[in-house]
């Protein structure tokens, strides 16, 4: 037996910046690490004495890819604290955009980050080339979220519209309508989309752990419901740190989280695991077709759950058109009426379940802030599959252990940066 | 040809019925009465285009017949005959609306080409036929719809006009937004907004948008260009006159000289339908820039009488419009004085208005150029630029080039840009030519007060208010700046009158000088010398003039004829032509007469300095010139080379020969001399002056060249010199007017903008290019 | 030739790299036909030693990030700094206001032991940078424009105008009117006021414009009823690193 020595620095097509070290000696695992070394944001600290009408443009920018995800659970968070309540119109706008950045998210780690691993290259440039119509449906389906999500917010990175209450800007009906028209075309997209993800083979490897996402009766949940948890049962949202139990790691900026195990996983497959009987009735045709089935405890299926989720949030943005063609849009009243505070919301960034907690003073400034990051929250999962996955294939060369190991971090779809600054808080 | 209804109402037979048949030959629709009672029964119960009555007919006269029917039926064109001709009658008649009055006897076809003519400019819509009911209100009839004639539509008339355009052309009008007005796209009537103060954004953006493609281009190893002008049909609805205005602007500098195709071809699918303001902005004052009204420059103009509209039709388009889509009745006299009133009252609304009359514009702001109000008030400018991209008669921009990413195609935009940002006179290299705040605030203010005016003919700002709610700073109303700058000037003028100002007591009386030396130059010149009692130099520089006075005669400008480097006396040659010359050829030495000045410019010393010099005199040009030259050669060491031209008709004509002389013989200046015919004793050269100039060796870049002579010869002269290679500014002259005052004050000596007496009278040829009066 | 072209980050979001990727109206297609990408982490697999544009996003947090940076500008023959955190620090300079031990101390409680932050900057405060593409996050027509210009041989400039020219020519109304407040008037332009448009108003991320009118512009905010310390707060949050906010 040889040795093996990993150090994969900065690895690629992930967002933000994660290392993975593994050591061996004569068939003997010394040591299996996923480091973070992001540089710590501190989102917290900057965000005590903001006024509440600028928390969300700031919190928007934790993180790039998943901006409507913060910018919504700064929202919820806010006004839980403040006490304001928002509109069915409101709630149905937000959902709208929401699924906007889930289809966008969801496609471009399947296509741009996972994908050239399936195929053999670097990145999906060379795609471009040898698979120039895969590549092209993909980003066609992805410059429509984003432009959706520009109608709703007026931009989809760092939304702008989004405001506590509601909306500042309301989208034009007869653009909504052509969304509808082509989101219904980009249906058959996906059937092709279905079929190229049915293609590809994907690692086998299980390892059961547990699953925590937001759960709501009357729907498959993306930013309401309650904190589900595959072995334990339902917590309301406002008892979240019962849930994530956040430490610190020396070899990480970012702290990790266990609930009932060592550790859980959120995202996409824990989602699909929990809910996977509210599917819309294409999404969950699209998840037999794809041959996942819940329970799913291959971490690198996550990729697959994506591609489910994907179909759903097209179905469930034309459901959503479909009604606010029907009620039209209507201005809003801005808040004037705060009281201080604390509150939580919870959202199902694409990544998995999303905390912001806040506290504020009765003139609407903001005291305290706890953010629990999806990918923080699956640190903690992604080392102990790496412990479990290494020693069962360390017998291969190390080239492909070092791609099983990348593939696996990939599959996780990390938002590294995101996740590096979240942390405790003394909330009074 | 039409059918068009004419009534004849005569009493003779014979002549109701020859112009019966010979109308109906001509394809008219003749109805004939006998007299003035049948007559007004016939126009009460149905219509007619046209009316031809005698004065005289038993009963109801033909004036009454007149006067009914412009009460009635206002719109029928009455022509009146008679054999009895009055001035009263005439006068009546016409002031009863009668197009034309004939006299009898009068050939027939006359009549026929008077109703062809009138009836001519009735486009073919007018149906003036039919019963109508017993006129009880006015009911509606198409009429014939006229240019500069004004209607009534109610609401729905108006809706239904509305309608009718958006049928077929995009309808852009008033709505509301965010708590302020702007044009936007409009598709349902009762969405319009008509009674607004201000938009926050002009309509001008309709007809000059923000950014436009002008051109596409095709790039590589041949390039290649394509103009593009797209245009959408669109009415504007609701226009205010100001902005109406703000559009005639930009039409003249758009549509004139050069005209710009993305302009025209947007401008041509434009239909404009104004609304008169009947809730000015608080910040407006578009009465002070008489701007509130127009009277041109729409198609149809509404004022909102409350329930119904009056329109004004502004021209074929907006008649043709307002035909084609909606019923339209003549205006009672209620509802014009209705509208009158309501047009005052809106006057009257207006809380800014300038205190000083605009035409004094330009020279106020002229005067107070290096005044420090514009730094003061600019201190506070942002350079953001929201007063010039919210105003109507801005039209500054810039273009740039984009290209797609393959770099093979691309397109030239246009796109809105204005003198208050930083950048605009930025040149490549880093140069700004207006780079300080106070500069660029300056020059916006004199552009809506004097540059546009000046060079268009048409006020800069419309006095719509909206930079004084754009601007955070709160600096950019033109009517604050042009009444600081207003009251400013009021200060120093009463600060020039309150305080110890002293008149120039001896302005209009003369210094008294004594003849020293009388000489004989020819047949009618003489030279004088002079100097003051008190031996005082007289001050002069070569090429002014003084006011010579004989007490009692009068006074008349003489060039000064020596060089103020020749002692303290001074020399004046004159000629015999008028009153004061003959008496001061009269006077003998020793005689006293009196002076003013010296008046005038002079020669320009500084522009002649370290020059090679072309001096030309014709004729008695040399009068003043033998001043210059005689400073020249008192100074001989600060001038290039010399050479001094001069020529007269006959060498009898010959003045200062002992002089010439003199010049002929110095060694560095060139001295050339001619005589238009010559006779035995002349040896010299014989021709034009212009002969002497094409052998001249001379280099033109380092060449000044003076000329005085009389006007015939400039011409000629100018134009060997020009063919040597000078330019204009090379060339000075000094031009005769009728000096009078010598203080630029009586006018009489003005070419032009510019006095003789001030700016003159030595001017170069350049300056002269620009006064079309001079030569 | 098409230029080799790379994307590095340092402390930041990454949006305005992803949204590179998602071109308006031009497929990734035109993109790669137009430039040879050797070095995107986020999106690909590959490295090279040198590079004719380096586009750079993120600020400055860290010590350890320094050399990397300095190394960045050792290979590449034009450094772009792409983004607000790039260009002027951005958001991640909020945190400035405090000392970083207090910083550290809130967000890790008894593990700050285990981090390292220094105050955030932009990238131009440690190596030269030739130019920026401005924006919280990007637009990514701005971007475009600077790389054809790149390619054409041209100087790309920024504009030097305030966000409120671009904000009039979109037929906006002024959020001051509106009752609200806004730094457009000394923030500088080529967003075309995106904010604004979309219903609230201007944060500044763009940086000011060359000669901006501060004192004017905090006369206006305060005219419009924010005091001199809201005035304050409202530059700080992306313009903290500039003389402004101090």
């Amino acid at each position: 037996m040889s040795s093996v020595n990993i150090k994969v620095h900065h690895v690629t097509r992930v967002e933000g910046h994660g290392n993975i070290l593994v050591n061996a000696t004569d068939g003997k695992l010394e040591e299996v690490r996923w480091e973070v070394p992001e540089s710590p944001r501190l989102f917290e600290a900057m965000l005590r004495g903001r006024h509440y009408d600028d928390v969300q443009h700031i919190a928007s920018r934790i993180c790039g890819i998943c901006s409507i995800a913060h910018s919504t659970a700064s929202l919820h968070a806010s006004e839980a604290a403040l006490g304001v309540r928002v509109s069915d119109q409101t709630q149905r706008l937000r959902k709208l955009l929401f699924n906007a950045e889930v289809l966008e998210s969801h496609l471009l780690h399947a296509y741009c980050l996972v994908a050239p691993d399936f195929f053999g290259v670097g990145s999906v440039i060379p795609l471009v080339d040898t698979h120039k119509e895969v590549v092209v449906r993909a980003m066609t389906l992805k410059r429509l979220a984003y432009h959706l999500a520009d109608l709703l917010a007026g931009r989809k990175t760092h939304p702008i519209s989004c405001v506590v209450g509601g909306f500042a800007a309301l989208p034009d009906m007869d653009k909504l309508a052509a969304v509808r028209g082509a989101l219904v075309d980009a249906l058959a997209d996906f059937d092709a989309t279905v079929d190229l993800f049915k293609s590809v083979s994907v690692p086998e490897f299980e390892r059961e752990t547990e699953y925590i996402a937001l759960k709501d009766p009357a729907e498959y949940a993306f930013i309401s419901g309650d904190v589900a948890s595959s072995d334990a049962g339902i917590v309301p949202i406002d008892e979240y740190r019962s849930v994530t139990n956040e430490f610190c790691v020396p070899h990480s900026t970012a702290k990790y989280t266990k609930n009932e195990r060592e550790a859980y996983q959120v995202g996409a497959l824990a989602r699909f695991n929990l809910n996977h009987e509210q599917l819309h009735p294409r999404a969950a045709e699209a998840a037999v077709e794809l041959g996942l089935k819940a329970p799913c405890h291959n971490p690198y299926m996550i990729t697959i759950a994506q591609v489910v989720e994907s179909v759903h949030a097209a179905e469930d943005s034309i459901r959503l058109i479909d009604g606010l063609l029907e009620s039209g849009v209507h201005e809003e009243p801005e808040v004037t009426d705060i009281r201080a505070g604390r509150g939580v919301g919870a959202v199902e960034a694409p990544r998995g379940i999303l905390f912001h907690e806040y506290s504020y003073d009765d003139n609407g400034i903001l005291t305290a802030a706890n953010c629990v990051i999806p990918t923080n929250q699956n640190h903690n999962n992604i080392q102990h599959d790496m412990e479990a996955l290494v020693p069962t294939i360390l017998d291969r060369p190390q080239d492909e252990i070092r791609l099983a190991l990348e593939m696996l971090v990939r599959a996780y779809d990390p938002c590294i940066s995101c996740s590096a600054h979240l942390l405790q808080v003394r909330f009074k | 040809m039409r059918e068009h209804s004419v009534l004849v109402v005569d009493d003779e037979p014979i002549v109701r019925e020859s112009i019966r048949d010979w109308l109906t030959e001509a394809g008219y629709r003749v109805t004939t009465a006998e007299t003035g009672e049948e007559a007004l029964e016939l126009v009460a119960a149905r219509d007619f285009s046209v009316l031809v009555v005698d004065l005289r007919l038993p009963g109801s006269t033909g004036l009454k017949v007149l006067e009914a029917v412009k009460s009635e039926r206002p719109w029928i064109r009455t022509i009146v005959i008679t054999a009895y001709p009055s001035a009263e009658t005439a006068q009546e008649a016409r002031r009863l609306g009668a197009i034309d009055y004939m006299l009898k006897p009068f050939a027939p076809d006359d009549l026929e080409r008077l109703i062809n003519d009138t009836l001519a400019s009735i486009p073919p819509e007018a149906t003036v036929i039919g019963e109508a009911e017993a006129p009880v209100a006015a009911v509606p009839v198409a009429e014939a719809i006229e240019v500069k004639e004004t209607f009534v539509v109610d609401r729905d008339g108006l809706r239904r006009l509305f309608d009718g355009l958006a049928a077929t052309m995009q309808t852009i009008g008033v709505v509301e937004k965010q708590g302020r007005y702007v044009f936007a796209r409009v598709d349902e009537f009762d969405d319009l907004c008509l009674n607004y103060d201000v938009t926050a954004h002009p309509p001008t953006r309709y007809l000059f948008p923000a950014r436009e493609t002008v051109l596409k281009m095709d790039l590589g190893e041949s390039p290649t260009t394509e103009p593009i002008s797209e245009a959408t049909p669109q009415v504007l609805f609701g226009v205010h006159p100001y902005d109406i205005q703000a559009i005639e602007l930009l039409d003249e500098v758009f549509l004139t000289k050069h005209s710009d195709p993305n302009y025209i071809s947007r401008r041509q699918s434009t239909v404009i339908v104004g609304v008169d303001c009947l809730r000015p902005s608080p910040h407006a004052f578009a009465p002070s820039m008489g701007t509130d009204r127009a009277d041109t420059g729409f198609d149809l103009l509404l004022t909102d009488l409350g329930d119904r509209f009056m329109v004004r039709v502004g021209s074929q388009r907006g008649a043709d419009l307002l035909a084609e889509h909606t019923e339209a009745s003549a205006p009672s006299d209620k509802e014009i004085a209705t509208q009158k009133a309501l047009l005052d009252a809106a006057r009257d609304q207006y809380e800014v208005t300038l205190n000083v009359a605009r035409e004094r514009l330009p020279k106020l702001l002229e005067d107070r150029y290096h005044d420090e109000y514009w730094e003061e008030r600019s201190a506070t400018c942002l350079s953001c630029g929201s007063c010039i991209m919210v105003c109507p008669t801005c039209f500054c921009f810039d273009v740039v080039d984009e290209v797609a990413l393959d770099l093979k195609t691309g397109e030239r935009i246009r796109r809105w840009d204005g003198c208050m940002l930083t950048d605009f006179a930025v040149v490549a290299g880093g140069e700004n030519f207006r780079h300080d705040k106070a500069s660029r605030f300056r020059h916006r203010i004199f552009r809506k007060g004097k540059y546009v005016l000046e060079r268009y003919g048409m006020v800069g700002c419309v006095g719509c208010g909206r930079c004084k709610t754009a601007c955070l700073a709160d600096i950019a109303s033109p009517a604050e700046a042009f009444n600081a700058i207003a009251e400013k000037a009021k200060i120093e003028t009463a600060r020039r009158l309150i305080g110890k100002a002293s008149p120039d007591a001896g302005l209009y009386a003369p210094r008294p000088a004594k003849l020293l030396r009388v000489e004989e130059l020819a047949a009618n010149e003489k030279v004088f010398e002079l100097a003051f009692e008190d031996g005082s130099a007289l001050g002069h520089d070569p090429g002014q003039f003084v006011e010579v006075s004989i007490l009692g005669i009068g006074e008349a400008p003489i060039s000064i004829s020596s060089s103020p480097t020749r002692g303290d006396t001074f020399e004046l040659a004159v000629r015999n032509v008028g009153n004061v010359t003959r008496a001061l050829h009269n006077l003998k030495k020793g005689a006293t007469v009196g002076i003013r000045g010296p008046f005038g410019n002079g020669f320009p010393i500084e522009a002649l300095e370290w020059k090679d010099l072309l001096l030309v005199a014709g004729g008695i040009g040399l009068f003043p010139l033998r001043s210059l030259i005689q400073y020249v050669l008192d100074r001989r060491d600060r001038f290039g080379r010399v050479t001094i031209l001069c020529g007269t008709r006959s060498p009898q004509e010959r003045m200062f020969e002992a002089e010439l002389a003199e010049w002929a013989a110095i060694e560095n200046v060139e001295y050339h001399e001619t005589v238009d015919r010559g006779d035995d004793t002349w040896k010299g050269h014989v021709g034009v002056i212009t002969t002497l100039i094409p052998e001249l060796e001379i280099s033109p870049a380092k060449t000044m060249s003076v000329v005085v002579g009389p006007p015939i010869m400039y011409r000629f002269v100018i134009g060997e010199l020009k063919k040597k290679g000078l330019a204009d500014e090379q060339i000075v002259m000094s031009l005769e007017r009728r000096m009078k005052c010598g203080v630029g004050k009586c006018g009489h000596c003005q070419i032009n903008g510019v006095y003789a007496c001030q700016e003159g009278p030595v001017f170069t040829l350049a300056e002269l290019r620009s006064l079309r009066e001079a030569v | 030739m098409r230029p080799k072209v790379a994307f590095f980050d340092f402390t930041c979001c990454e949006g305005c790299q992803l949204d590179t990727l998602n071109i308006e109206g031009q497929d990734l297609v035109d993109l790669v036909s137009a430039i040879d990408i050797v070095e995107f982490r986020e999106v690909a697999t590959g490295k090279a030693d040198r590079y004719d544009i380096a586009f750079v996003e993120g600020s400055i947090t860290r010590e350890s990030e320094i050399p990397r940076l300095k190394d960045i500008r050792e290979r590449a023959d034009i450094v772009i700094a792409l983004g607000a955190c790039a260009h002027i620090g951005g958001i991640n300079c909020l945190k400035n206001h405090l000392p970083m031990d207090e910083a550290l101390e809130i967000v890790y409680g008894d593990d700050a032991k285990y981090y390292d932050t220094i105050p955030a900057r932009p990238i131009h405060a440690v190596i030269p940078v030739d130019f920026s593409v401005p924006g919280c996050p990007i637009n990514t027509a701005e971007l475009l424009r600077i790389v054809k210009e790149l390619l054409l041989g041209k100087t790309p400039a920024l504009p030097n105008y305030p966000v409120c020219v671009e904000c009039k020519m979109a037929g906006n109304v002024c959020v001051f009117e509106r009752g609200g407040s806004c730094l457009g008037p000394v923030i500088r332009g080529g967003c075309n006021a995106v904010c604004v448009t979309a219903g609230r108003h201007c944060w500044g991320c763009r940086g000011l414009v060359d000669d901006p009118n501060l004192d004017s512009q905090k006369d206006v905010l305060t005219k419009y009823g924010l005091t001199v310390e809201q005035v304050v707060e409202k530059f700080k949050i992306y313009n903290t690193y500039t003389e402004v906010a101090q």
